[in-house]
């Protein structure tokens, strides 16, 4: 009962509910055959019949996430209307006496019933359980009537209590969700916001202090150096306006209690910080997801380590960088070169090892996961995926 | 012999390019206008490729002019500042054969040029990353292998290390690429969305 939406976990809870009240009907059961008829192989057979229809609707259950509706029924027609008559037949009237065990079943079977197949089904079946009591009770001599007006009570209570409980557990996991869904939408805007605060600062550090001090004529505008801080800043601007103008970056599945941040600013720090070591970064973003703080840390951090590794091996000047999110808040980075590569599988160590554990690492820690590609003369890929 | 127009209006870029092409032997610069139309009056009509910037200032859509300049007998080679990615896909949609962003330098040109002019596709990863991720609800369906190297090659791997990646040859990755093109021309798109259109009154300040 640990995850999921609010809804999931109302139903998870429902089927453990009715699950534990069909086990102890099933245990006063076994106890009730193996004191009072431990020798009749027809009592066993019933009791095996009960049990494997209820693994069957709970195990369907547990493994689908909700009860299936046809198991239900077969629990109710099974368990509920057809063993009372079988053991009639088979064993004789006490067996179905209104406070035998067989009986009891159909209380656990009205629950079931009153959760899995909606208001009309849930009527429908306790019509059929009251029915097959009283039928019961009307063939088999000795039944006593005080014990019918019980047993009825129970059926119907049980059908009663569990839709109730149902239906405010489903209300309220249905409010929680909406509440959740609102946090994640109003965390996504502060992180946007964060992101946009950030590229103001950079756009103050950078673009307009290159502006202002050609404006002022201090400097030659045409000489090297110049020229090359303002072409970073051009591709800087580039990849600013691009990634404004992509998809709206959707909230991704940040943990619970754990700070969001938009991926795009963390990107653009290992970007930067390639291009003043003076290496030439193509990016293109594609809807990029709000993730987890120490996500996007653990991203920049690989990032850097992947352009670094192409300043420093790969003898070319220019990296592609790409990342995408996908539309389940998963997101691929990777990060390319055109230059020299390696033979992964040289033993000697110079095959990108110290690359691949490092960026291996990184990711590892949060939950992600790395790829690193090369071959000799056709550059080096390495690819970062979050979640793994 | 190449012949060669250019449609930007950006007053430094042109005279930036007629100052580099100059220099090229390969190639002869017809004209560097504006707009479609002074390109169309001039001497550049009929050029064997224009450069077209994808978003001119006089608020004509990419793919009427790419249609315009096909219509005139050349080749297009659409380029920008800024990858603009459902322009990007329009105009090649409408004919262009190809898309470099502007920050490239002269060899990549004239190569793309080239490419262009002998009735191929210039492909970049631009484009690539522009089609791998067109999110339009009537874009073509790509087959798998074509979304795997398309997907590779707008990562910026290479022809050859994207064909490695796929088992495939250079050939046939490159073939995989020309077939995304062609689907999108076939599939032919309504050149813009209701948002771009409000979006372009907005900036043209038509609404007041």
């Amino acid at each position: 009962m640990s995850g999921g939406s609010g809804l999931q976990r109302a139903q998870q809870f429902m089927i453990l509910a009715t699950g534990l009240y069909r086990a102890s009907h099933l245990t006063v059961g076994v106890v009730s055959v193996a004191r009072h008829t431990p020798g009749a192989p027809a009592a066993w057979g019933i009791l095996a019949t009960a049990v494997a229809v209820s693994l069957t609707l709970y195990g369907t259950a547990r493994a689908g996430g909700w009860f299936g509706r046809r198991w239900v029924w077969c629990d109710v027609l099974v368990t509920g209307c057809a063993l009372p008559w079988a053991a009639w037949w088979a064993l004789g009237g006490p067996a179905v006496y209104q406070n035998g065990w067989l009986m009891l079943l159909g209380g656990s079977a009205s629950s079931a019933a009153a959760v899995g197949l909606g208001i009309r089904g849930a009527a429908a079946s306790a019509v059929l359980l009251l029915a097959t009591s009283l039928a019961v009770h009307v063939v088999v001599a000795g039944s006593r009537s005080a014990e019918l007006v019980g047993h009825l009570n129970a059926v119907l209570s049980s059908t009663v209590m569990a839709w109730v409980f149902w239906w405010y557990l489903r209300r309220q996991g249905a409010l929680l969700d909406a509440a959740q869904s609102q946090a994640v939408t109003a965390e996504a805007a502060r992180a946007r916001q964060a992101e946009r605060m950030a590229h103001h600062a950079a756009l103050h550090d950078t673009v307009l202090a290159t502006l202002t001090t050609i404006a002022a004529g201090r400097v030659d505008a045409n000489a090297a150096p110049v020229r090359e801080r303002c072409a970073r800043e051009a591709a800087y601007l580039r990849r600013l306006v691009q990634q404004e103008d992509g998809a709206p970056q959707r909230p991704g599945v940040p943990a619970p209690g754990a700070a969001a941040t938009a991926v795009g600013a963390a990107l653009e720090a290992a970007v930067r910080s390639a291009e003043c070591l003076g290496l030439r970064v193509a990016a293109q973003y594609h809807a990029l997801p709000v993730v987890p703080r120490e996500v996007a840390g653990a991203l920049e951090a690989a990032v850097c380590e992947a352009l670094n590794n192409v300043r420093t091996h790969a003898g070319t000047g220019e990296a592609f960088l790409t990342a995408a999110g996908g539309g389940d808040g998963a997101l691929t980075v990777t990060v390319v070169d055109r230059g020299a590569g390696f033979d992964p599988a040289a033993a000697d160590g110079s095959g990108g090892t110290g690359l691949r554990r490092s960026v291996h690492a990184r990711m590892a820690a949060i939950g992600g996961a790395a790829g690193v590609e090369s071959a000799p003369g056709e550059g080096t890929r390495v690819e970062l995926r979050w979640p793994a | 012999m190449i012949t060669v127009a250019v449609v930007d209006d950006d007053r430094m870029l042109l005279d930036g390019l007629r100052s580099w092409l100059a220099g090229v032997a390969r190639l002869r610069l017809l004209a560097a206008v504006t707009t479609v139309d002074a390109l169309l009056d001039g001497p550049g009509h009929g050029a064997d490729v224009v450069l077209l910037d994808l978003v001119l200032r006089d608020a004509s859509a990419p793919e009427d002019n790419v249609r315009r300049l096909r219509a005139a007998g050349s080749r297009v080679l659409v380029i920008s500042t800024v990858a603009d990615r459902a322009r990007i896909v329009a105009a090649v949609a409408a004919g262009a054969d190809g898309y470099l962003t502007k920050d490239h330098d002269l060899d990549s040109l004239v190569a793309a040029v080239e490419t262009v002019a002998e009735g191929g596709t210039a492909h970049s990863p631009e484009l690539a990353f522009a089609w791998a991720h067109d999110a339009c609800p009537d874009r073509p369906r790509l087959a798998p292998r074509e979304r795997q190297v398309l997907l590779d090659y707008a990562s910026g791997l290479t022809l050859k290390a994207t064909a490695r990646r796929a088992r495939i040859s250079p050939n046939t990755a490159k073939y995989y690429l020309d077939q995304v093109k062609e689907k999108y021309r076939r599939a032919g798109r309504p050149a813009y969305t209701k948002t771009d259109l409000a979006r372009r009154v907005r900036e043209d300040g038509l609404d007041g």
